[in-house]
């Protein structure tokens, strides 16, 4: 059994060049590894003949790229052309597509191929992967415990080794969550950074897309291929297109990192305070400097996401309603039923619990109430952030306050998702890139992650410090799981 | 106690680009349904909104044309709301920030000039369309994501004839500064009345009742003058008026209830997080300034001081292109008034009667200026004016070339002319003594005899003058 998907990607990239492989035999490998690893759940829907179908088409064709021919799987919140999107929901069950998001006609002109779509919470609601019509995903470091999400399809495919990419995307945490939880590396990039474009809206001003990834390079390689401006998105950034990887393999020395205290409190668990402890003293020895610092308003980010992405989500999901596309009821008779039992048969519970929040805090008085509110304190937290990163090069601190839990834990409990998204939130908040980077592992053997938050648009600041962080630590990454 | 109604008006506008508002789909009206939309209008999942430019340009023009301010930051709203016609579930518009606020349009009301206060005036999409058949409804999302412009006036109208008098106003402004076609049959001007009485002694309004997309400007005199009395006949039985949604039914010439309790409708606006801030610069503003033609109340003090009659002044205005023709015509200073005449008659009856502008003729500026200034010296006869006008319509071509193949010349002989009018008077006896007793019109008459005799090429100010001569020998 060949493992060319264990290799380096300048190795499989080697091989590809000097036609010692062809992307087939990747494809063809990653269509194994989804078969050995069914039980993780990962996919919703899988794209075995197009992928194949491309693979053959490549092989003709020059290897121009680093990324060529391989195999990447894609959240399926995403909107991929006649390839079936659901975002985990009944709603969009069969729904096709008919256009490609601004990421994958990128991912496509790199030519990488496209194995399948993954599994997430429902409309990308839940940090557990166990609010999807399809069924949990499972973690495969154990099997009895949750992936975290909403990406956790992409990140347990991804730490199970089935392929070296996925794209995520995350709102309040999505993508750092699972990744820290699955032991993988994941990047939120900057807000604006890469194109909105194709992604199913669930908090417009929080959501992006963002790689999930074996190691930190070829996380700032997949970076590199999906950031630019985009003219259907008008929220994206005019910033230049730049190389993330440059800065990795620098020198540490002289960098001065900010712990909030925040990130340090009694909320966190003890081993993972120790284990990022430990990953202070480490980088202390190569010259980087610490400080523990206090962020106004910090504690308020949850509350004040939770108003504020929910609003946004409210109005978001509003076009499903069984007019255009998607499930439609068949138990109607005049247009409010219609609407009524499309919504109430198509959308699971956590999204229900979402919009009626949502729209509750736009009611009537209570926007003033709530929302308008909200948008200043969000603005005054953002301020407070920029105010310490103008000081400071990065933010560190733990992505969560646990390791990944058991199947069945957390369900509809609201303190619960309170304590899971409180550390990530904070850099959707203010539009920060965050990274989360795997560090170590607990008792148990599940995986912690370590937070790195950035300036805006300094996506390759964080890049250097997890490379050093990774390069230092040197931890084996594979789980191992169905090989 | 006399009741006074207190009328306010909202009116939709559909602006004229290429595109639409917040897509790159064309912006037509008339097209094979479902033919010109695409992925975002349809609200398909992942679609976000591209704000059109132009959009904010020609609303710029409508905020000069409306004498509104402009708001220098301005940003979009999501009104949230469940209805088919309505892709995304909620409509983006404009909430906390119209683009123009505290304009006017002035009417005159008896003789005496009233401003009509314009509260605001904002941006928005259109919906699609829905189309009732039988037990089904179509939907034709052509529509939707058509810019619109909302404007809507202070409640300061006072009767159904101000009403009508403002939109009339409202609707040549907006013509006039290019930002639509303002035809209500074709919908691109919606119109909805709110209508209430209050005592006269009081400053309190009244409970109102709004009348929805009104088809016609007259329906809009008919829909707020039957409203008023049903009001004023229910207020005298002393029944409460609650507040309602109405529609006017041409047919049966009355206005029904639609919904009551507007306040109800809940449509929780927020800020629409995918269009970031649009800042409106003195640099735009102005050139968006430099762009706006001359105003109708303009053109008509204008025309006014150069002596246009009243007649041709209100055809004029009627009909822009005549005054953007006129306009360029005058820059030729040739004499305005026979511009006007011959603009407003003969040429305003050629395209009235094909159905077309005068853009659409091969009538050009300098032609018709020469024209002008040959029918002003004198050289020819207004009646060969106009037979070579309608020449220079059809098909084009030079003045002084078509003067000579058609051989018009006047005759200025003043032997001639002498002999011509010695003839008139032998032929005429009595007429010259109904003359000479005080009747002008005989003189009228004798005159049209002389031109009759020499068929039109007599000159006309030297005939005149050799007439004047010989009868008071």
């Amino acid at each position: 059994m060949t493992k060319y998907l264990d290799l380096s990607l300048i190795e499989i990239n080697d091989l590809l060049k000097t036609k010692k492989i062809k992307p087939i035999d990747l494809v063809n490998e990653a269509f194994i590894r989804i078969e050995q690893n069914k039980d993780l759940n990962c996919f919703i829907t899988l794209n075995k003949e197009e992928a194949v179908k491309k693979a053959m088409e490549l092989e003709n064709e020059e290897v121009d790229n680093v990324l060529f021919s391989i195999p990447i799987v894609i959240k399926d919140n995403i909107v991929t052309k006649d390839l079936r999107t659901t975002c985990a929901s009944k709603m969009l069950d069969n729904f096709i597509p008919v256009y490609d998001a601004t990421v994958i006609e990128k991912i496509k002109n790199k030519n990488m191929i496209i194995i399948g779509k993954t599994n997430m919470d429902e409309f990308a609601m839940g940090s557990s992967n166990q609010t999807s019509y399809y069924g949990p995903v499972l973690n495969p470091w154990n099997k009895s415990k949750v992936s975290g999400g909403s990406s956790g399809g992409s990140a347990s495919a991804v730490s199970s080794r089935i392929v070296p990419f996925a794209l995520g995307s995350d709102t309040g945490g999505s993508i750092r969550q699972p990744a820290a939880f699955t032991g993988v590396v994941g990047l939120k990039p900057t807000y604006g950074r890469v194109s909105r474009y194709g992604l199913v809206a669930f908090a417009s001003s929080f959501d992006q897309i963002g790689p999930m990834t074996r190691n930190v390079f070829e996380n700032a390689l997949l970076l590199n291929a999906i950031v630019g401006h985009d003219e259907k998105d008008m929220t994206s950034s005019k910033k230049e297109v730049e190389d993330f990887t440059r800065l990795i393999g620098e020198d540490v020395h002289g960098m001065k990192i900010a712990i909030p205290n925040y990130y340090m409190s009694d909320t966190v668990n003890k081993e993972i305070k120790n284990r990022i402890l430990y990953v202070i003293d480490l980088l202390k020895s190569k010259g980087v400097t610490f400080e523990y610092i206090d962020i106004d308003y910090i504690k308020y980010s949850v509350p004040l996401y939770q108003i504020i992405a929910l609003a946004e989500a409210s109005s978001n999901l509003a076009r499903f309603d069984g007019v255009r596309y998607g499930y439609r009821t068949n138990n109607f008779n005049n247009l409010d039923e219609l609407y009524k039992n499309t919504r109430a048969e198509g959308f699971g519970d956590e999204v229900k619990r979402n919009i009626m929040i949502g729209s509750y805090v736009l009611s009537g008085t209570n926007i003033k109430t709530y929302y308008d509110k909200a948008l200043k304190m969000r603005k005054a937290i953002s301020d407070s952030l920029d105010e310490i990163l103008s000081k400071y090069d990065l933010i560190i601190g733990p992505t969560t306050t646990t390791t990944a839990y058991n199947l069945g834990e957390g369900q509809d409990d609201a303190v619960k998702s309170f304590l899971d998204d409180m550390l990530t939130i904070p850099a959707n908040m203010a539009g920060l890139p965050s990274m989360s980077l795997p560090i170590g592992f607990d008792n148990d053997g599940m995986p912690i992650g370590m937070q790195i938050i950035g300036k805006k648009f300094d996506e390759a600041l964080i890049y250097k410090l997890a490379a050093a962080v990774e390069k230092e630590l040197n931890l084996d990454l594979d789980n191992k799981g169905g090989k | 106690m006399a009741l006074i109604p207190t009328i306010g008006i909202e009116v939709h506008v559909e602006l004229k680009t290429k595109s639409k508002v917040f897509s790159p789909s064309l912006n037509a009206y008339g097209e094979i349904a479902n033919s010109k939309t695409n992925v975002s209008d349809l609200g398909y999942p992942g679609t976000l909104p591209t704000l059109n430019k132009k959009v904010i340009d020609l609303a710029i023009k409508a905020c000069f044309a409306t004498n509104c301010h402009i708001t220098p930051k301005i940003y979009f709203d999501r009104k949230n709301y469940f209805y088919p016609d309505l892709s995304k579930g909620y409509q983006i518009t404009q909430a906390a920030t119209p683009i123009g606020y505290d304009g006017y349009i002035e009417i005159e009301v008896n003789g005496k000039v009233k401003k009509i206060g314009i509260e605001r005036l904002h941006i928005e999409e259109d919906t699609s369309k829905s189309i009732h058949e039988g037990d089904s409804t179509l939907l034709d999302f052509n529509r939707a994501g058509v810019p619109l412009i909302e404007i809507v006036t202070k409640p300061v109208i006072e009767s159904a004839e101000e009403a009508v008098l403002y939109l009339e106003k409202l609707r040549e402004v907006l013509l006039y500064a290019g930002v639509s076609d303002v035809k209500i049959e074709e919908g691109s001007m919606r119109c909805d009345a709110n209508v209430s009485l209050r005592e006269s002694d009081s400053d309190v309004l009244g409970v109102k009742t709004e009348i929805k997309n009104i088809g016609s400007i007259s329906s809009v005199k008919a829909a707020i003058n039957y409203e008023i009395d049903h009001q004023k006949q229910m207020l005298e039985k002393g029944e409460k008026i609650t507040v309602q949604t109405k529609r006017y039914d041409e047919k049966r010439e009355m206005t029904i209830l639609m919904r009551t309790k507007e306040s109800n409708t809940d449509y929780r606006y927020f800020p629409e997080p995918d269009i970031p801030y649009i800042y409106i610069d003195e640099y735009w503003i102005n050139d968006i300034k430099e762009q706006m033609p001359i105003m109708p109340d303009k053109l008509r003090g204008k025309y006014k001081t150069l002596s246009i009659s009243d007649v041709a002044i209100n055809a004029l205005i009627a009909h822009k292109e005549l005054t953007f023709f006129l306009e360029k015509v005058m820059d030729k200073k040739v004499n305005p008034v026979i511009s006007a005449n011959l603009l407003t008659g003969d040429v305003l009856m050629f395209l009235n009667k094909h159905n077309i502008t005068i853009d659409e003729t091969k009538l050009a500026v300098d032609n018709f200026a020469s024209l002008v200034n040959l029918i002003d010296t004198g050289e020819i006869s207004s009646k060969m004016g106009r037979e070579l006008l309608s020449d220079l319509i059809t098909d084009g071509g030079n003045v002084e070339e078509l003067l000579k193949t058609k051989g018009m010349k006047l005759i200025s002989d003043e032997e001639t002319i002498k002999k011509l009018i010695e003839e008139v008077i032998s032929d005429n006896v009595e007429v010259v003594n109904d003359y000479k007793n005080g009747n002008e019109r005989a003189f009228k008459y004798l005159i049209g005899q002389a031109m009759k005799k020499s068929r039109g090429q007599a000159n006309p100010k030297i005939l005149n003058e050799s007439l004047l001569r010989e009868l008071n020998k």
